[in-house]
């Protein structure tokens, strides 16, 4: 390889390198919303691919369940904001693979799962979701 | 007697500026800054005039520390190093620091703190406008142990009463300008023992419309005024169980209901028609997140102009009631924001009125549990790390100051909350060490800053609070005073002879 054609592939391998690592990177909980809380073009193009998503797991609302909601901050309950606690709009609903197994509401974890978009409501639980995560895998970050 | 008294004041003055003039520091920027000061504060005159308005901002869980990081913070967003920015009501003449325990809290939460200012009485953590003899949640006796409120005291003279919140319109701070409750919970029927004689807080709120005392309301809350199976503009369910539909019978009464920033934006207000504004089926977005919804500002503008038209003038609350969210969750930049929107509120309030005839206050209901570290060099991110001091100059270095653990540390922290680094384990033990953390990181608009003590939810702490004051008697405000004193300068403003 002459020296001139090395230099000029060399940037070429950093880009190749760098889209990889964007790829398997995980996204934040905001980048799925635009500030009107419709779906922002990522969401979008990512419906139905499998994808990776940082965020913290809420308190579960069922024992022995593969269901579990994602928040993009650890899901603080305050006595005084919120008798009834109501979901921030801004969540993730995730249907893990198997039966979840519970990660304390304020440590940082990356889900990995096929991105689901539009209006649904659990069937068991009743809860309404406008976006989730299926087949999800999850680990501490 | 008393001029011989000035002229030897304005001698004294005369000599000491002299004095300072051969001083070596005497160009100093510092030096002739602080002069200016001194001159300002030397022409500061008693302002005796009874108070035609009365404008009362609170920002909720904003004590001392929480006001420091927000001058920071405003003064980092506009440039500077952030330490030496002013905020608009950081111009008012007169200062004092609050104690803002309860009847029975050392640490006080928002009902007790609320009725302490809008009827010049602590009373017990969890009870509005109710005399402290009461238990809370007692119902027969809280029937007989209500007291009168400053807006029915300004309203039976003529004024005009406003109320805006952030937070619901029946969340605990702008409840205490209507409403008396045993339980400051109690924001819609659910919550109502059976047989309570007690009405709920939104049900209150429209007594009080109809009754001529709140002339315009405005914040979050559309759930507690709707009933179960009535969804609002966005879709989300009220929570009555009574089947009463509160907006409804607001509108019934000849009021003006509005539920967006547009449709607030296109309401005519100072008719004389109640004006009822639900942006939101819970607390109002915060300024960070904020869309569709009107700013504190816009609200405040909006008011101000509409019970202007009042001759006999107005009283005015208005509360920043999300800078204690954003610190309940540890979310430091949310407290930010939201506490930069306030002192913007503030701001078109000064723009709006005189001083000559209206009385501004501006304070908190309490502190948090937020603390800061040092020493950080000037210019840290009041959300950052703590950067090193620059000994060859005034910026930091750069270079983030180490704790022992050889880690990083941010300059704002709390003491407890949901960001603490003792993270519960699988055996329910809690354990952790602090994250590494870089300056990206840190600033990031959903960091929670690090905490010791591990909560669900941040608290609220029993430190003092500031209360700064311009206009009609705020000269009434110096030292260290009692929380329910800020009443009664609101009351001898406005019935002084």
């Amino acid at each position: 390889m002459i020296r001139r054609t090395f230099l000029a592939a060399l940037p070429a391998c950093l880009l190749a390198r760098s889209a990889q690592s964007a790829e398997t990177a995980a996204l934040k909980l905001r980048d799925l919303y635009n500030k009107d809380l419709s779906f922002s073009d990522v969401a979008l193009a990512s419906q139905g691919n499998r994808i990776s998503i940082a965020g913290f797991m809420a308190p579960p609302l069922k024992a022995n369940s593969v269901f579990f909601v994602l928040t993009k901050m650890p899901m603080a309950v305050c006595p005084f904001c919120e008798p009834g606690m109501p979901w921030p709009d801004d969540i993730l609903a995730v249907y893990a693979k198997r039966v979840v197994d519970v990660i304390p509401f304020n440590v940082p974890i990356t889900v990995t799962g096929v991105l689901e978009l539009g209006d649904a409501v659990d069937p068991e639980l009743g809860f309404y979701s406008k976006v989730r995560l299926v087949d999800a895998t999850y680990s501490r970050a | 007697m008393k001029n011989v008294l000035l002229s030897g004041a304005a001698l004294l003055s005369m000599t000491s500026v002299l004095a300072a003039q051969d001083l070596p520091q005497a160009t100093s920027p510092w030096f002739t800054a602080a002069q200016a000061t001194i001159a300002e504060r030397l022409a500061v005159q008693p302002n005796t005039n009874r108070a035609k308005n009365v404008i009362l901002f609170t920002a909720d869980g904003n004590g001392v520390g929480t006001n420091y990081a927000i001058r920071l913070f405003s003064g980092q967003l506009a440039g500077g190093l952030g330490d030496d920015y002013v905020q608009p009501f950081e111009t008012f003449p007169n200062v004092a620091l609050v104690k803002t325990y309860s009847s029975n809290g050392q640490t006080p939460d928002s009902a007790p703190t609320a009725a302490a200012m809008n009827t010049g009485i602590k009373t017990k953590n969890g009870m509005i406008n109710v005399l402290d003899t009461v238990n809370v949640g007692d119902c027969a006796a809280g029937a007989t142990a209500g007291v009168k409120t400053f807006a029915e005291i300004v309203s039976d003279m003529g004024k005009s009463v406003g109320v805006i919140s952030t937070a619901r319109i029946t969340h605990a701070t702008p409840a205490a300008v209507y409403a008396r409750s045993v339980n400051r919970d109690w924001e819609d029927n659910t919550g109502l023992p059976e047989g309570c004689t007690q009405k709920d807080i939104a049900d209150q709120l429209i007594d009080q419309m109809k009754a001529g005392v709140i002339d315009i309301a405005l914040g979050g809350g559309r759930q507690h005024f709707l009933p179960v199976g009535v969804t609002d503009v966005e879709g989300k369910e009220g929570k009555r169980t009574d089947s009463r539909n509160l907006v409804d019978e607001a509108t019934a009464a000849g009021g003006s209901v509005v539920f967006g920033a547009d449709d607030f934006a296109a309401l005519t207000m100072g008719n004389n028609a109640p004006v009822l504004g639900l942006f939101e089926a819970s607390h109002m977005q915060y300024e960070h997140d904020r869309a569709g919804e009107p700013s504190l500002a816009e609200m405040t503008e909006a008011t101000i102009k509409a019970l202007s038209g009042n001759e006999n003038g107005f009283y005015l609350s208005i509360e920043a009631g999300r800078v204690d969210h954003a610190n309940h969750a540890g979310n430091l930049h949310r407290v930010l924001v939201d506490g930069k929107a306030f002192a913007d509120a503030i701001a078109k309030a000064m723009e709006l009125t005189n001083a000559e005839d209206t009385l501004i206050i501006v304070t908190a209901d309490h502190e948090h549990a937020i603390s800061f570290n040092g020493y950080c060099g000037r210019g840290s991110k009041i959300t950052g790390l703590c950067m090193l001091e620059n000994e060859q100059g005034v910026e930091h270095t750069g270079e983030p100051a180490l704790a022992a653990d050889g880690k990083p540390y941010t300059v704002a922290g709390y003491l407890n909350g949901a960001g603490s680094v003792l993270v519960e384990q699988a055996d329910k033990t809690f354990a952790g060490s602090r994250p590494d953390l870089t300056e990206e990181q840190a600033i990031d608009p959903d960091y929670l800053q690090q905490a010791l003590i591990p909560m669900s939810s941040e608290t609220h702490s029993g430190e003092d609070v500031a209360v700064f004051a311009r206009g009609p008697f705020a000269h009434l405000f110096g030292g260290v005073i009692e929380q329910n004193v800020i009443f009664h300068v609101m009351n001898h403003a406005v019935s002084a002879q």
